[in-house]
């Protein structure tokens, strides 16, 4: 399973009312266009969809917060996770789609391949995380994602997803557009 | 000296009740009487850039954000200041060590920041001011309307001895 397939079926999932904080490259794009709903979709800042989800979960502490990001950008941005796991933070989700390359910049590897992910965010004092290889047919991704996005708490779900064959086209709104949207949706 | 507790109150009056950053020694007393403070969350980040992120999602969740740090960190946060805050128009008030100065000359770690600091923040586009103990408030009421009004970080330069002994 790609990532992108993931993101498609967190539309069935999803209610409509999460927040989601999507990683800049293709992550943005899929999520702009293949989830309803006006989003945070970075564009750039490398490293910081975790913060900013915290941040945004700590002001809207009645609304489920849902960070979807890459691996590379994940791991740029790790030790933000310690933060993360301090505050503990209820209602906050993050799926890393982890496809163990670059993606958007040509498909050069990161380090994640050795990475045993679990035992890292457990470590960080996250007890609630989950890990799939979704290549592994026998995985139901639809169970796995209402779990995490439903479940009460804190929680990371880590899928080893294929790299994706299609890229989508540019998000058409400036950055100044996309959190206009996004703070009038709050409204 | 800015006494802390003027120097909160004031801050409250503005609407802020959350901070995050990484501290300096610069800010010790000052930090000593936030955490302490109730009506403030104060939330200790592991980088300067981490914190301009949970400061930029605050923000989007409708809540206003002081940040603290020192002037190194300002090496950390370029593309945050970049390719997020100014590019989504993030307002954010910045209280930066002014690191490296005369006070610093035992400190060569903070030097060549030191000298840099001005022109790092003019590079990076960010309007910024230095505090004193006599002009504090009316340089901070200044840029808060300048922050709002171009919707993006500001800087505030507190040297040693103006927050903490």
């Amino acid at each position: 399973m790609k990532g992108a397939e993931v993101i498609s079926k967190l539309s069935t999932i999803l209610n409509g009312e999460e927040l989601i904080v999507s990683s800049n490259g293709n992550v943005s794009r899929q999520v702009y266009h293949l989830l309803q709903g006006d989003h945070i979709y970075l564009r750039g800042s490398m490293g910081l969809p975790v913060p900013i989800g915290l941040g945004l979960a700590l002001a809207q502490p009645n609304r489920t917060v849902l960070v979807i990001t890459g691996d590379g950008n994940f791991l740029m941005g790790l030790s933000a996770m310690t933060t993360v796991a301090h505050v503990q933070p209820e209602n906050l989700k993050i799926i890393v789609l982890d496809n163990e390359i670059y993606a958007t910049t040509g498909g050069q590897n990161t380090v994640s391949s050795t990475i045993d992910y679990i035992t890292m965010i457990q470590g960080m004092g996250i007890n609630n995380s989950r890990s799939f290889d979704m290549s592994d047919s026998d995985h139901l991704i639809s169970e796995i994602l209402k779990d995490t996005t439903r479940e009460q708490g804190l929680n990371v779900l880590h899928l080893k997803v294929e790299e994706d064959t299609i890229i989508l086209d540019n998000i058409p709104h400036h950055p100044i557009d996309i959190k206009e949207n996004f703070v009038n949706r709050l409204l | 000296m800015i006494e802390s507790a003027d120097f909160l109150s004031y801050l409250t009056d503005n609407g802020y009740t959350f901070s995050t950053g990484v501290p300096c020694s610069y800010f010790r007393d000052l930090l000593i009487d936030l955490e302490k403070d109730d009506r403030f969350t104060y939330l200790p980040a592991t980088r300067e850039d981490e914190a301009m992120g949970i400061a930029t999602g605050y923000f989007l969740g409708a809540g206003k954000t002081f940040l603290i740090m020192q002037n190194s960190g300002l090496a950390n946060i370029g593309d945050a200041l970049t390719s997020l805050t100014q590019l989504y128009k993030i307002p954010l008030l910045m209280f930066v060590s002014y690191r490296g100065l005369e006070p610093d000359r035992d400190f060569p770690e903070h030097i060549i920041m030191g000298d840099v600091t001005k022109s790092v923040l003019d590079a990076y586009q960010i309007p910024y001011w230095v505090i004193e103990e006599h002009n504090w408030k009316n340089v901070l009421d200044n840029a808060l309307e300048i922050m709002e009004e171009l919707s993006k970080p500001v800087c505030i330069l507190v040297k040693k001895g103006v927050l903490s002994d």
